[in-house]
């Protein structure tokens, strides 16, 4: 048994980690690329998701490189993902990929079936071995995220310009070397260190830019075009409103406090939305009401095309944004957003921003 | 009171129990005109250009309701059956509404949410009723005759009828004078029965000799049935009864021919049509195409569309074979030269 699984922004490195620790051999998919995209969106539906699309394509890439299970994990509803892996299952059969397809499900009426699955892709483990496991990928996942958001304060504020991209492409390349999670995590330690000696100009008054969506988008560089490093590049620190951290906890984790933390922040929608409609759309209410809050400079909406609950949020994100004063636009992505006119509504809206605050802000 | 339902979305299926409801709670109900290009053009205009043509003319339709009627109801279809849903925009609607509709007079927000148990859906409407000031005994008189409308209702639809037929007492069947043969019209109810939206299609195909079936047509247990080869449970209640509708018509041989009918955009479609296909093509070989509406779609192209598909349909009666004229296959439409 070789297993791969679908890439969603760094949640590689804790899943790698954690089959690492298990010893069950594991490939991750080649970074997300145009090639990928291009499998996935010749093997799926075209109004599929962007995300499906993209999960479809690591799958055959990473069977190239000698996987054989694909493990996944599912939702019931009400939104597409919760059948990703169904869908996945019936394109690779007809296109002769012999995959073996794990769908790890929120466990419902039959909690038995998801542990025999994890026992399954754990290559029989014993339970404590596999807890230990799960808990060492939960920290490598915060640690990942506290990284990152180092990374996203210092980008704007650097005085020698690239050298915070030059810090993540090196941490990027050389994390895979890792084997387990100790070393992971004793790496990313290393580099969180190395993130915060990054020199900065000294007195630099970055514009706040929120950024709130669709999660996958949210959290997959390549589907946003980059944008948490474009916009530090403008000369805004970004803040996100979902990480991979928020998803693990929301979804795999057991961890009550913050599911109430959690609960709490969703209050925060209520006079705009105040029921789940599926996805993250709740999420991006509450986050665009907390950023408004906040006093953040401005807020960016991310979607993937035909996103169905993010097209809810998205009407109501402009009453929002009206009744708080605070300037929001929304970025729709697919296969064919382009670089350019991608970049020049960012700059737009930074721009708008800036005036905004009576000043003109420096780019970096 | 004026209430004004739009005419729109699942209206189709749901008007019997709605309206009776009102009516006996001593309301007046009020209609949106049907689909016409000016509605159509201030659903596009109002609502958010990402959202599907379904609920742009959703919005259309309550701003036709503006001046009409003194509350507009909207529906929150939450879930219409235990464990499922429909889709996340029918439960943002009411959102979606508030926040791009403007001048509109109060909205009547209708709750119904049978996730947990089928029973407690109709809490959402005992509710409304008790806020337009009704006693309980009214709210559950009201109720059980609405109900008891709506499901008189839904057997004639299973029975074959179209809900226009039921609607406007049309008696016939609206078959055509000599029958060719079935096509299945797979498509949500607000696409497959807007005759505005959907070119006429079943005029159309009734010229041409066919009788149209809908996925209403089918009872809930063959779609269950149908549904069940999958390995985890569909839980989108109409991608259900499309799916399993499709699947059913493709077992029973009871159609010459599957025309989807589908929103540009539609999440749910993306997925349902693309099982559909892929057991078709696998175990049925019934030729099938899928035809996609959206506000730019026009009457010329869609013709010759569909024109072009029965023509293949035929072609291939005659022949027995699977290559049409067109270089296409029959079951992908994907060019075979
Ligand atoms: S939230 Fe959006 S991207 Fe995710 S499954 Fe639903 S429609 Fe697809
Ligand atoms: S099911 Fe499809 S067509 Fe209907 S509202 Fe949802 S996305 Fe639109």
């Amino acid at each position: 048994m070789t297993i791969t699984f679908p890439h969603m922004g760094r949640m590689y490195i804790p899943v790698k980690a954690l089959f690492d620790d298990l010893g069950v051999k594991v490939v991750v998919p080649p970074p997300v690329s145009k090639e990928t995209l291009e499998i996935g969106t010749r093997l799926a539906p075209e109004m599929a998701c962007l995300p499906m699309k993209i999960n479809l394509g690591n799958y055959i890439q990473s069977m190239e490189k000698g996987a054989d299970t694909i493990v996944l994990t599912g939702s019931c509803g009400p939104c597409r993902f919760g059948y990703y892996g169904v869908v996945e299952k019936e394109i690779l059969k007809d296109n002769g990929y012999d995959a073996d397809v794990v769908i790890l499900d929120a466990p419902g009426r039959e909690p038995q079936v998801l542990l025999n699955r994890i026992r399954k892709i754990s290559g029989n483990s014993s339970w404590l071995k596999i807890a230990r496991a799960f808990l060492q990928a939960s920290k490598v996942v915060e640690q990942v995220d506290e990284f990152i958001d180092i990374l996203l304060k210092k980008r704007p504020r650097e005085l020698n310009k690239g050298e915070t991209d030059r810090v993540q492409s090196k941490f990027e390349k050389e994390v895979l070397i890792c084997k387990g999670s100790g070393e992971t995590l004793e790496f990313i330690e290393e580099y969180k260190e190395k993130a915060a000696q990054i020199p900065e100009r000294p007195g630099v008054q970055p514009l706040h830019i929120g950024i709130v969506g669709e999660i996958y988008t949210l959290i997959e560089p390549y589907v946003n075009l980059n944008i948490e490093n474009k916009l530090g590049h403008l000369g805004a620190e970004v803040h996100r409103g979902i990480t991979v951290t928020d998803w693990v906890k929301t979804h795999l984790s057991l961890d009550m406090i913050y599911k109430r933390e959690r609960k709490k922040k969703l209050k925060k929608a209520e006079n705009y939305l105040s029921l789940c409609i599926g996805g993250h759309a709740w999420e991006t209410i509450a986050e665009t009401v907390h950023y408004a809050d906040m006093g953040l400079d401005g807020i960016i909406q991310v979607l993937p095309f035909g996103c169905m609950p993010e097209i809810v949020a998205e009407s109501i994100i402009p009453t929002i944004s009206r009744d708080k004063g605070v300037p929001a636009m929304t970025l729709t992505v697919d296969e064919l957003t382009g670089e350019a006119g991608y970049m020049t509504r960012l700059e737009a809206f930074v721009d708008l921003l800036s005036q905004k605050k009576g000043r003109v802000y420096e780019r970096s | 009171m004026k209430i004004g339902i739009p005419r729109a979305l699942l209206y189709p299926i749901y008007i019997p129990l709605w309206k009776t409801f009102f009516e006996e709670l001593g309301h007046q109900v009020v209609l949106s005109g049907r689909t016409s290009k000016g509605i159509l053009n201030n659903g596009v205009k109002t609502c958010v250009d990402d959202a599907c043509l379904p609920v742009k003319l959703f919005h259309g339709h309550v701003m036709d309701l503006i001046g009409k009627a003194d509350v507009i109801l909207v529906p929150r279809l939450i879930s219409i059956y235990p464990g499922e849903f429909i889709c996340p925009k029918f439960i943002g609607l009411p959102e979606m509404i508030k926040n791009s509709v403007s001048g509109s007079p109060k909205l009547l927000i209708m709750n119904f949410n049978a996730r947990d148990r089928l029973e407690k859906g109709y809490d959402g409407m005992r509710q409304l009723g008790r806020e337009l000031g009704a006693s309980n005994t009214n709210v559950e008189r009201a109720l059980d005759r609405a109900r008891a409308r709506q499901a008189e209702y839904e057997s004639m639809l299973e029975s074959g009828f179209s809900p226009k037929s039921i609607l406007e007492k049309r008696n016939a069947r609206q078959s055509p004078a000599s029958v060719k043969g079935r096509i299945g019209l797979i498509g949500h109810p607000y696409l497959v029965y807007d005759d505005y939206i959907n070119m006429n299609i079943v005029e159309k195909l009734a010229a041409r000799g066919y009788e149209a079936i809908f996925p209403e047509n089918v009872p809930l247990e063959d779609i269950e049935l149908a549904c069940s080869r999958y390995p985890k449970k569909l839980f989108w209640s109409y991608g259900k009864r499309l799916l399993g509708g499709g699947l059913t018509m493709l077992e029973k041989r009871k159609v010459d021919g599957l025309i989807i009918l589908t929103s540009f955009g539609c999440g749910i479609d993306a997925f349902i049509d693309e099982l559909l296909l892929r057991a078709n093509q696998r175990e049925y070989r019934i030729p099938q195409t899928t035809i996609t509406l959206d506000e730019h779609t026009g009457q010329a192209g869609f013709d010759t569309r569909l024109e072009a598909f029965i023509d293949m349909m035929e072609w291939r009666g005659r022949y027995d074979n699977n290559i049409p004229a067109y270089g296409t296959d029959v079951y992908t439409g994907k060019s075979l030269v």
